[in-house]
């Protein structure tokens, strides 16, 4: 019965995302607002736009991280596949299933084979030779295996920011997510190390959604297929990346992106 | 996915069920000795009680009875309050001058190790100040005294240096919190060094210096054998530097043993005084530390701060005479703050070498004295069996405090919405069970767990008394640690789909286990130090090996309290004040190393250091 129940809700989730008239207050403050987007599956959308624009936050929306914060208020609807997220479902299966990359790499102060086994620890994997090939499968597909095969007994926090952060990916990979948010995952990385997360963009989307909050707007023309621009709580223009970099329908998104505000 | 639901619901209950705990033992500690002193307060009258100056209690009185004895312990309030402001006048100044050497004199290679020294005072047992007292300060002092040395000249001596480490440390934060461009500003001026350390920087950081001394008087208040053992103890006034007298923690633990029906009534009533008294300092202490908190916090405006230079440097030009004589008495604070600093140096230094000098031989020449077999009445006596108590004492204890500390800790910082009001209540019951002085939670013991558990003493009573006295230790450092482990791990476990339960044990918790060890380290230093709560509860009689923790015994702690009083094992007692400094010191050290080489490790710099070797 709890294995049944368990499969309908995964069976359940999509990879799309869409969302209707969502508006998302802080106590008093509205950080986004009546906000409605459809995101593609397995295609990479990039949310860009100046800070403070609610683009954090909207992604957040999506795994439920701002249940966590206190004061905050939501409304509208929020659909992955067919699911009403903020319905009656369970918030840890949910995320599971929408997994996330943070700003800063957060390796937890664990060996880099126990931070890849976390996830599937969670959700009651505990078989060695299972852990084992999860652990191997989710650094081949965050491209450190060669890299990290004879250290997976070494602490995480041993490794460099690069590889903190594309460790934080494997591990979120783990737990195989429909869906994968970024919340500015090079922002404090170097070049060769952004290169690489880029590259492994491209990569994931064949098996996973991807959205990608940054600052960077070279990185989302060099990686996205869809683009939305944010400013002050608003959507102001939503398309294919391509189009959005050559032809913006708005003024105020072709002042952003060619440098004059921001 | 519902069993996962029940587990969180069942984690939840359980921390909130610690946090319970740390509220009842409060409620506990106040209605049990309210409830046992007043009939006491009742038949003797509290007018009485807390103004009269005659205490000749009968062994015989009941409460039906017609009162034989005269019952008032204005005599011993006074004696409280006379040996308080001697410890203030001693410790007081001297760890004022001690702080402002330790932050703006003291050499920077000798800093790590001069506050490694204050923490190490803080952790030497008060028997072991006591007894130090009883060997080495009385015979000094009968050499000019009409008596044996004790009294209040003796006993604000030892209480004095006992409130060192307090006020020191809690000073040296509030000095090393003032901002630099204080600093800055004053030197820019052409002010010297002293002048800017005694005109700018101290006052400054008035609020806190005056915290730590609050905070040292209510140690001072509440502190028992070290005065016992050095008091004379007549109930009497303190009329003078060598005259006998008696504070009120002493008259508890001196007749207690052997109290009356409204005596022991009365002793109790001792302790709710007692009690009030500390209440009132502590609450005191915690407005003024929270004003000054407050005042580092907002720091002053720029504006403000010019304001007060330009004011300094004005003064400086005038060069008027009553400024070149306060720079002047600048020069003499700076003189004295380098002399306080060697003093506390030398104090510590000759407690310490003065005790093994004395005790090391005996235990060199008599290892028995450790491991020997213990005989009734004979002459080979042997702490084997306190050491035994001691062990089983910290164990039990630890199990009990432990747990529900950490529980209380994760209640509060991971769960508790902030400022609720249960929040605020358990926070308020942790500040207060910090206050309550030990021999207050030797008498809870004696009435609670001891009448409880078959009306004699015994180790279980011991260590259940014993526990509660630890929690505010274990809940606080625990807090503290778990508040260092960053948000970003707590949001990365949960966004991958793990509860809050999980995310607590398996993240949070191991991040923060440094912080938790040292603090359950330096508890079992605490355990090992204590005597007046144990007196009572786990008994005082150094006897055979015990059976059972249903069974009492001396700890260390209280064995050394007997040996020094009965004065016909007095090598065995140097020798048992060897052993307990050994083990206090080192714990103390051990639980700095731990926290330190456990950080390390969490870092990740261990592992590459390791790696780096094999390469």
């Amino acid at each position: 019965m709890k294995e049944n129940q368990k499969n309908q809700l995964e069976a359940s989730f999509g990879q799309s995302i869409s969302v209707k008239d969502a508006s998302l207050w802080y106590s008093d403050f509205q950080a986004i607002k009546s906000i409605s987007i459809e995101i593609p599956e397995k295609k990479v959308t990039a949310f860009i736009g100046p800070s403070g624009c609610g683009k954090s936050t909207l992604l957040k929306c999506f795994n439920r991280m701002n249940d966590l914060v206190q004061g905050c208020k939501i409304t509208g609807e929020f659909l992955i596949g067919d699911v009403d997220i903020y319905g009656k479902i369970d918030v840890n299966e949910l995320r599971k299933n929408v997994g996330m990359v943070f700003q800063k790499p957060n390796p937890f102060p664990m060996s880099v084979y126990d931070n890849i086994a976390y996830g599937p620890r969670t959700f009651g994997i505990h078989k060695r030779s299972e852990l084992d090939e999860i652990v191997e499968e989710s650094l081949k597909q965050a491209a450190m295996w060669e890299e990290l095969k004879d250290r997976l007994n070494k602490s995480a926090l041993g490794l460099s920011g690069g590889q903190q952060q594309r460790l934080c990916i494997a591990r979120a990979l783990a737990v195989k997510p429909k869906i994968l948010l970024m919340d500015e995952p090079t922002s404090a990385l170097d070049p060769i190390s952004t290169g690489k997360i880029e590259e492994l963009c491209d990569e994931l989307k064949k098996t996973a959604t991807i959205v990608i909050v940054t600052h960077n707007m070279q990185q989302a023309a060099r990686i996205s297929d869809y683009t939305g621009f944010f400013l002050l709580g608003e959507l102001v223009e939503y398309a294919e990346t391509d189009e959005i970099f050559t032809s913006p329908k708005d003024e105020r998104t072709e002042k952003y992106i060619t440098g004059r505000f921001g | 996915m519902t069993s996962a639901k029940i587990k969180e619901r069942l984690g939840r209950t359980l921390f909130a069920f610690g946090a319970a705990i740390c509220i009842i033992s409060v409620l506990a500690i106040f209605v049990f000795l309210i409830v046992k002193s007043a009939p006491a307060f009742n038949k003797i009258g509290i007018f009485d009680f807390i103004f009269g100056n005659k205490w000749a209690p009968q062994g015989s009185d009941t409460y039906e009875s017609a009162l034989k004895g005269s019952y008032g312990i204005f005599t011993m309030i006074s004696g409280t309050a006379a040996s308080t402001v001697g410890a203030l006048l001693i410790g007081g100044v001297l760890g004022y001058f001690t702080a402002i050497f330790l932050v703006f004199y003291c050499p920077q290679k000798l800093k790590p190790i001069a506050s490694t020294i204050i923490n190490l005072l803080s952790g030497i047992p008060s028997v072991v100040y006591g007894f130090f007292g009883i060997a080495f300060l009385l015979p000094l002092l009968s050499k000019m005294a009409p008596n044996n040395g004790s009294g209040l000249l003796a006993t604000s001596i030892i209480l004095g240096v006992m409130i060192l480490p307090t006020v020191v440390s809690l000073s040296k934060t509030a000095l090393e919190a003032v901002p630099n461009q204080y600093y800055d500003g004053s030197v820019a001026i052409g002010a010297s060094h002293t002048a800017t350390v005694f005109k700018i920087m101290v006052p400054s950081a008035r609020g806190g210096i005056i915290a730590s001394l609050i905070l040292g008087i209510g140690r001072a208040l509440g502190e028992t054998m070290a005065v016992v053992m050095v008091a004379g103890n007549s109930p009497t006034y303190p009329s003078g530097l060598f005259n006998s007298f008696r504070t009120m923690t002493a008259n508890i633990v001196l007749e207690m043993g052997y109290a009356g029906q409204v005596q022991e009534g009365a002793l109790i009533a001792t302790g709710v005084v007692l009690l009030m008294f500390v209440l009132i300092i502590n609450l005191m202490f915690n407005l003024i530390s929270r004003k000054t908190v407050d005042g580092i916090v907002k720091r002053p405006k720029e504006s403000k701060l010019k304001a007060k230079a330009f004011l300094f440097s004005q003064k400086i030009k005038e060069g008027a005479g009553s400024i070149s004589y306060k720079i002047k008495s600048s020069k003499i604070g700076e003189a004295v703050a380098k002399a306080s600093g060697i003093a506390v140096a030398l104090i510590l230094a000759m407690i310490i070498v003065f005790i093994f000098v004395k005790g090391l031989p005996t235990l060199v020449t008599k290892p028995q004295l450790i491991y020997g077999k213990f005989e009734f009445g004979s002459e080979n006596i042997t702490i084997l069996p306190a050491i035994i108590c001691t062990v089983l004492v910290v164990i039990i204890s630890l199990l009990i405090a432990v747990p529900i500390g950490i529980m209380t800790a994760i209640f509060l910082n991971e769960y508790a919405k902030r400022e609720s009001v249960f929040v605020r209540i358990v926070r308020g019951a942790i500040n207060i069970l910090s206050g309550v002085p030990s021999i207050v939670y030797g008498l809870f013991g004696m009435i609670t767990f001891v009448k409880i558990f078959g009306g004699s003493a015994s180790i279980l009573s011991g260590s259940l008394t014993v526990s509660i006295m630890l929690l505010p230790t274990i809940v606080r450092s625990t807090e503290e640690s778990l508040k260092g482990v960053s948000n970003s791990l707590r949001e990365a476990s949960l966004a991958l789909g793990a509860g809050k339960l999980r995310t607590i044990l398996k993240v949070a918790l191991p991040s923060a286990l440094p912080g938790i060890l040292s603090a359950v380290i330096l508890s079992i230093g605490r355990v090992i130090s204590e005597s007046a709560p144990l007196l009572y509860t786990m008994g005082s009689v150094i006897k055979a090996v015990p059976k059972g923790i249903l069974e009492g015994g001396a700890t260390l702690a209280v064995a050394l309290y007997q040996l020094s009083g009965e004065g016909w094992y007095i090598n065995e007692a140097y020798a048992t004040a060897v052993v307990l400094i050994i083990l206090v010191l080192g714990l103390n050290i051990f639980a700095e190393q731990v926290g330190k080489t456990l950080n390390r490790r969490l870092k990740g710099d261990a592992n590459e250091r390791k790696s780096k070797k094999s390469a």
